[in-house]
């Protein structure tokens, strides 16, 4: 019912590739048990000709938007996440729709593929979400205006099936262990992110190297002691316990948060722009130890990753810019894209966001975002 | 006109570019050359604007010039083509724009806008073309991408540039609709109509942003691409900074900056641009500034990020070039000496500057020394600031030149006695390192920073070349282990060496100094020694085993650094064709050799000596295991009188056989001796017997010899063996020619007292020429001896060949321990010609001295036969060439006989068989002393004659008698082909360049005079000079007939 109106709203609009666009789905949908055969050929069928017609298109900047801008292109650019999107149910009324994040979305990606432009105004978008009090005229962390974002796109989609299918794309499972040195108890909690938040530094403030030893990092077991000790209830008092955390699920697209932004001393935020590079190709396999990892082996196995894509940031904690390198899953190349302007690049413009310690000003990886190679 | 003159000198590819830029345009070319200063001088942009009144007037201004042009064009043929092109412009222009004379501005505007873009990129590739050939054709993917990257980089800034310009109308459109339509505060006459005014200036408002945010996002872009651009670039400097280290150490790279300072100054360029458009922008918004507008939040943080970015770039632009060095030592930078000059230069890759400002750089020394203990302080003698020169061609970039520096250290004024104790710090004055710091006060376009860069840690000594070895093994091991180029206090506690990294290193020596790196044979051999077994990669070496321990008593640097000084001087060649086998151990040495043929031979560096090269052969016996044998090795010391091939040419053995032959007939594995080192063997002119020559050239050979009942010996005994054989030096002067004797000039040195007494006293000559030679070649062997020869008794009138008592003993003393070298040389004068006996090439007489051959001394003294039994087996080979008229004979088989008999008609006749006896047969016609006795006669010098050196003249006493000189003319006289006499017999001739012998002679006697001196117990006094009884040692054999010599007998 849904998606038969999404396409009856569709089809007003007089453009023919959206028509074809509506046909190509619905093979799509037919077609979609057929996965897994020689890319080149699936990914027309499974994301529609619409999807892959999608030039880089560059979003203009409404106000401070190249944060949203940023985040917009990594989402429209993900073919899994449109194909959710594309599913949607129409919002029933006008003002609804103006009200809509996901529907106010589909319309940018329509605008943006069908266009002739090389950028469009996400106007409606951003109208949208000032509703929602997104301030278009403020620098945003893009961190936190993607889990708005997300949250936003994820409240306001009804269909339930396609709510599941979107947590199942960007969540990651995490088991929380927390074990008391004294007695040994220990109790475990199940838990979901959207990204991993990971550290630059580690426990002693020393700048970590590379990307891998940021995850070790993070997953590396913590001791809880001294006024950081919690309260035991076998032991009934305050007891050194160890924190730790185990990956138990991976998803599709795994969004890393690199915590470049530093709170040293409570109201002095600085950016740490040092050099921490990233790999292209990612297995977590090969980072984690047995023991962060909860897991099957058939989930392991899954845990192949390459980069999809990284919103850089340049500036200082308190003014700058940010923009968007993206590979373009369809055709496999990268664009960089600062708003209205989009341009092709290579994997060495994107390992220039690795940061560079002499270059504070530069632009510097914030977000990475990686996709699985095989999905499941 | 510039740009079209700059147009026109494109290469052609580029030609061709504008060309066809031109057959499609609607403004034929010959306009555009004719009016090139013109056109060139309008802003054609500012025209382009819609209804701007500027397009008409500069359209028709245009017309009206091509007539007048054409009104002065005269008649001339050429001119009539020119003429009729241009009327038919003009009127084509006139029909197509009299309507539009905007697109005509849009058209030229176009045109100006695309001839400079392929300018720009014919002057890019035209960079990469002016270059030195190789770089060219030889592109990575990585100069290929950053080219790309670079053309790309300024494409984007053009764009950025237009899309300014239209920013930059659109802005001026509103301003001025703004200006007038815009009254909110007056009294509204026609509301409508003034709120379709303020509708389409707010529509125009909305333009201008969206272009506002345009422009500011392709800005964005563009610095993101420079970064990356910046990052390539920088890897690239680094990459040439590791080049230049390495080149430093003797590596074969590549360290031309041209490329990068292209690339530098391309992306310095446009990074410039940008900082300039951007503050254009900056002045945009203080015009026409609204509620968000982007330009305000924007271009503060772009500035910020593009100075940032431009610092940076600079910063690592500046680079010093060339190392410091001092210009003698050109191989071995970074070893400086006080006092001595040397030069440094930096140069800063952004060729940029701006030529009203003075950039002043000025260098320090270890401007932040460590803190240790004794750490040397300097001063920079020469001045220390110098401006920065754009040379005159605009290709030698900017470069401060720094050429005539010296360094002086400070003395650590008021610490009193304690002084010298504080300045003795915990690192040797070799591990000390220090560094130069260049700083500049870099500004252009408003950037203003302070640009700095640091040399190499360089070593400095105070004096001798033995601290140049060792601080040359530091900067080797600095810059091969050290991780930070800045490091100073590297060598507190210096890192082992990789083998392979040092292996590498090493022959980077070898390459640098004789064109020709080490093998993996050799680095072998050598890590074998160091190492003590065969190599791992992981195998590393200490840095004070490679420079400072050693079982021999000089390190493995000081070694390898002996042989390279020796390879330097002499060996450079023959190391380059690779016939130096080189690194061979004893056993491995010993296994090449045993397959191959007899006369197989290798050579190789000694492992005992400093600077030392031998040459190994294999002789198989005709039963038992075969033998190697080895000479004791060569230093530069004999190298330098005889080189190596040559050596190798005329080595001979001298054994019981009585032709002494070359053992060496093979090079290793199997090259013949000549085909391998022909091209290298000095000269050789064949000898002119008819040719008058003032003297003959002459020649060193070696030889050794070995005792008669020598056994072969097994290669362990080797070294042993080769100490004890003797080595005669002769001095031919052409190779297959023997050098002429006469018993004047015979001098025989006094190395071997078994030759020196068959010879006579006639012959012995202590202070002749030959003794600075036998000096030379074995210095220390032969002054204890010569004098022992001359011991009183030996110079008994009644019996000339005895030897005293005293003498035997001295003679017993000396004999096995050393190695007496002998040098002969004879020089006559004239057309002689000189008859050999039984046929040995070259060779006109052998003495063998066996013990034998003493024993057929002519005298049969037996005091003579003790001495010669004492072991010493003295083995001479004499070569006689005569020259002029005087005829050599010697009879067959006279071994161990020199007989120079000068005669009469200038004939030398060997009495034969009488051995040991020289005999000159000399008609003394003239009044002159006899000749038979006089060349008995130790040849005495004449202390009157200004000719002999000082050193002789102390001699003068010793021997009496008739005067040497004397002796000399009377030879001379004998031989003259005119008379029949000998001609001149210089005894001091024998440098190879007897001009000059005279005055090296001088020196090198006056070293020995001491040894020579008259009070010297060993010498002949004067009462032992004596003449022998010439009858007991001369025959004058005048009827015996001369024999005829042939010039090819003496090949």
């Amino acid at each position: 019912m849904g998606q038969r109106s999404g396409r009856q709203e569709r089809s007003k609009k007089p453009e023919m590739s959206l028509r074809e666009n509506v046909t190509a789905e619905e093979e799509d949908n037919k077609e979609e048990k057929k996965e897994l055969k020689t890319k080149d050929q699936r990914l027309p069928l499974v994301f529609g000709v619409a999807d892959l017609k999608n030039g880089a298109v560059g979003l203009y900047n409404m106000g401070q938007t190249c944060c949203l801008n940023s985040l917009l292109q990594v989402f429209l650019m993900n073919i899994h996440f449109t194909r959710i999107l594309r599913r949607i149910t129409v919002p029933p009324n006008a003002s609804l729709k103006r009200r809509n994040v996901p529907y106010q979305m589909l319309l940018l990606l329509e605008n943006m593929q069908s266009g002739k432009q090389k950028a469009v105004f996400p106007t409606d978008l951003a109208r949208c979400l000032s509703v929602y009090r997104m301030d278009l005229f403020m620098q945003h962390d893009a961190a936190q205006l993607f889990l708005t974002l997300w949250n936003l796109v994820k409240r306001q989609i009804k269909d339930q099936d396609l709510v599941t299918k979107l947590s199942d794309l960007y969540t990651i499972c995490v088991q929380e262990h927390l074990a008391c040195q004294i007695c040994s108890s220990e109790t475990k909690r199940n838990s979901n992110m959207l990204t991993l938040p990971l550290p630059v530094l580690d426990s002693n403030s020393h700048k970590l190297k590379t990307l891998e030893d940021c995850l070790q990092c993070f997953f590396h077991p913590e001791e809880l002691t001294g006024h950081n000790m919690c309260f035991c209830e076998y032991c009934e008092k305050k007891t050194p316990f160890l924190q730790s955390m185990k990956l138990v699920h991976l998803p599709q697209t795994l969004t890393i948060h690199l915590k470049r932004f530093c709170f040293e001393r409570s109201a002095d935020v600085h950016k740490l722009s040092h050099c921490l590079p990233f790999p292209q190709e990612l297995d977590f396999n090969a980072v984690l130890t047995e023991q962060q990892s909860q897991a099957h082996d058939s989930e392991k196995a899954a845990w192949q990753y390459e980069l999809f894509a990284v919103v850089a940031h340049s500036g200082s904690a308190h003014s700058g810019h940010y923009c968007a390198y993206i590979r373009s899953l369809t055709e496999c190349k990268w664009y960089c894209f600062n708003d209205s302007t989009v341009c092709q690049v290579s994997w060495d413009d994107v390992k220039c966001t690795y940061g560079h310690s002499d270059l504070y000003w530069g632009q510097t990886a914030y977000l990475l975002i990686y996709m699985k190679k095989h999905p499941q | 006109m510039a740009q079209w003159q700059e147009v026109q000198n494109l290469a052609n590819t580029h030609l061709e570019q504008v060309h066809q830029l031109y057959a499609a345009a609607a403004l034929p070319m010959a306009v555009r050359q004719c009016l090139a200063a013109w056109i060139e001088d309008q802003d054609w942009q500012q025209a382009t604007e819609p209804l701007s009144s500027h397009a008409r007037m500069l359209f028709h201004s245009l017309l009206a010039l091509l007539d007048e042009r054409l009104g002065s064009l005269g008649l001339g043929d050429e001119d009539f083509m020119l003429k009729h092109n241009l009327r038919k412009a003009r009127r084509d222009l006139q029909a197509a724009f009299e309507e539009c004379p905007e697109s005509f501005a849009n058209l030229v505007a176009n045109l100006l806008q695309e001839e400079r873009r392929i300018l720009r990129l014919g002057q890019a590739s035209g960079q990469g073309e002016a270059a030195p050939a190789p770089s060219t054709p030889l592109k990575s993917d990585r100069e290929q991408e950053i080219q790309r990257r670079l053309a790309e980089f300024h494409t984007a800034l053009q764009e950025f540039e237009r899309v300014f310009r239209h920013l930059e109308d659109l802005q001026d459109a509103f301003d001025f609709c703004y200006k007038v339509h815009y009254l909110p505060g007056q009294d509204q006459t026609n509301e409508a109509e003034y709120k379709r005014q303020v509708q389409s200036l707010q529509a125009k408002l909305l333009n201008l942003d969206r272009q506002r945010r345009e422009v500011v996002a392709q800005m964005q872009q563009l610095l993101g691409r420079s970064e990356t651009l910046r990052d390539f670039l920088q890897q690239e400097l680094k990459a040439w900074q590791e080049r230049q280290q390495r080149s430093c150490l003797g590596a074969p790279v590549d360290t031309r900056l041209q490329q990068l300072e292209g690339w530098f100054t391309g992306l310095g360029e446009g990074l410039f641009q940008l900082l300039q458009l951007l503050r254009a922008l900056g002045e945009l918004q203080k015009k026409v500034t609204y509620e968000r507008d982007p330009l305000q939040a924007e271009t503060p943080l772009l500035e910020t990020r593009l100075r940032e970015q431009l610092t940076c770039l600079l910063q690592s632009a500046f680079v010093v070039e060339q190392q410091p060095s001092m210009p003698n030592t050109p191989k071995r930078p970074l070893v400086l000496r006080t006092a001595s000059k040397f030069c440094t230069r930096a140069r800063l890759l952004v060729r940029l500057h701006d030529r009203n400002h003075r950039m002043e750089a000025t260098i320090h020394i270890d401007r932040d020394p460590p803190k240790t203990r004794g750490f040397r302080k300097f001063n920079i003698l020469t001045s220390s600031s110098k401006t920065l020169l754009a040379g005159e061609n605009s290709r030698e970039g900017l470069i401060c030149d720094f050429q005539y520096l010296t360094l002086k250290e400070q003395k650590i004024s008021g610490s009193g006695k304690g002084n010298k104790g504080c300045n003795e710090g915990p690192l040797a004055v070799t591990e000390e390192l220090h560094r130069i710091t260049f700083t500049l006060a870099y500004a252009y376009c408003g950037l203003e920073m302070q640009l700095e860069t640091s040399t190499l840690p360089f070593v400095i000594i105070s004096n001798s070349n033995n601290q140049l070895s060792s601080a040359w093994a530091s900067i080797l091991w600095f810059n091969m282990l050290s991780p930070n180029p800045k490091d100073q206090q590297f060598f507190a506690t210096p890192p082992p060496a990789p083998w392979p990294l040092l292996a590498e290193v090493l022959s980077w020596q070898f390459e640098s100094v004789a064109e020709r790196g080490l093998s993996r044979e050799h680095l072998q051999m050598l890590a074998e020694k160091l190492l003590g077994s065969k190599p791992s990669p992981e195998s590393v070496l200490t840095w004070s085993k490679f420079s400072k321990d050693g079982a021999a008593g000089f390190s493995f640097w000081a070694w390898l650094d002996g042989i390279l000084g020796l390879l330097q001087e002499h060996l450079k060649k023959l190391w380059k064709d690779g016939l130096i086998l080189g690194f061979v151990s004893r056993k491995q040495e010993k296994k090449l050799l045993k397959g191959k043929r007899t006369g197989t031979f290798l050579i190789r560096f000694s492992e005992s000596v400093l600077g030392g090269v031998t040459f190994t052969w294999v002789e198989h016996p005709e039963s038992g295991r075969p033998a190697f044998r080895a000479v004791v090795p060569y230093t530069s010391v004999e190298l330098a009188s005889l080189a190596l091939p040559d050596i190798i040419r005329d080595y001979q053995l001298l054994a019981e056989e009585n032709i002494p032959e070359n053992p060496l007939l093979f090079l290793y594995p199997d090259t013949p001796r000549d085909k391998a080192f022909g091209p290298h063997y000095s000269q050789r002119q064949e000898g002119s017997l008819t040719e008058k020559k003032e003297y003959l050239k002459q020649r060193l050979i070696r030889v050794s010899s070995r005792q008669a009942n020598e056994a072969w010996q097994t290669e362990e005994e080797l070294v042993v063996a080769t100490e004890n054989l003797e080595t005669l030096q002769l001095q031919p002067s052409r190779p297959g020619f023997v050098q002429p004797t006469s018993p004047g000039t015979v001098p025989v040195v006094a190395g071997s007292p078994g030759v020196q007494q068959p010879l006579g006293p006639g012959t012995l000559q202590p202070v002749s020429p030959g003794v600075p030679q036998v000096v030379a070649a074995s210095p220390g062997t032969q002054h204890p001896r010569g004098p022992g020869t001359l011991q009183p008794g030996a110079w008994a009138p009644e019996a000339p060949p005895q030897v005293g008592p005293g003498g035997l003993e001295m003679l017993q003393a000396g004999t096995g321990v050393q190695e007496p070298q002998l040098v002969l040389q004879l020089i006559p004068k004239g057309q002689g010609t000189v008859q050999m006996g039984a046929g040995s090439l070259g060779t006109l007489q052998v003495l063998p001295g066996g013990t034998g051959m003493l024993q057929q001394g002519g005298a049969g003294d037996q005091r003579m036969q003790q001495v010669a039994a004492g072991a010493v087996e003295p083995q001479m080979l004499l070569q006689l060439i005569p020259e002029g008229q005087g005829m050599l004979q010697v009879g067959a088989g006279n071994l161990g006989t020199l007989q120079v008999v000068p005669g009469v008609l200038g004939t030398l006749q060997s009495a034969p068989g009488a051995t040991g006896v020289l005999q000159q047969v000399g008609a003394g016609d003239q009044g002159l002393p006899q000749p038979g006795p006089g060349a008995a006669e130790p040849l005495p010098v004449a202390d009157d004659q200004g000719l002999l050196p000082a050193g002789l003249e102390d001699l003068g006493p010793v021997l009496q008698g008739p005067g040497m000189q004397e002796l000399l003319q009377c030879l001379e006289q004998d031989l003259d082909p005119g008379t029949g006499t000998l001609e001149t017999l210089e005894a001091v001739e024998l440098m190879p360049n007897m001009d000059s012998g005279l005055g090296q002679m001088d020196a090198r006697l006056g070293g020995n005079a001491a040894l020579l001196d008259p009070s010297d117990p060993f010498l002949p006094q004067p009462e032992d000079t004596a003449l022998p009884a010439a009858s007991s040692l001369f025959a004058v054999d005048t009827d015996f007939p001369p024999l005829h010599i042939d010039a090819s007998d003496f090949q």
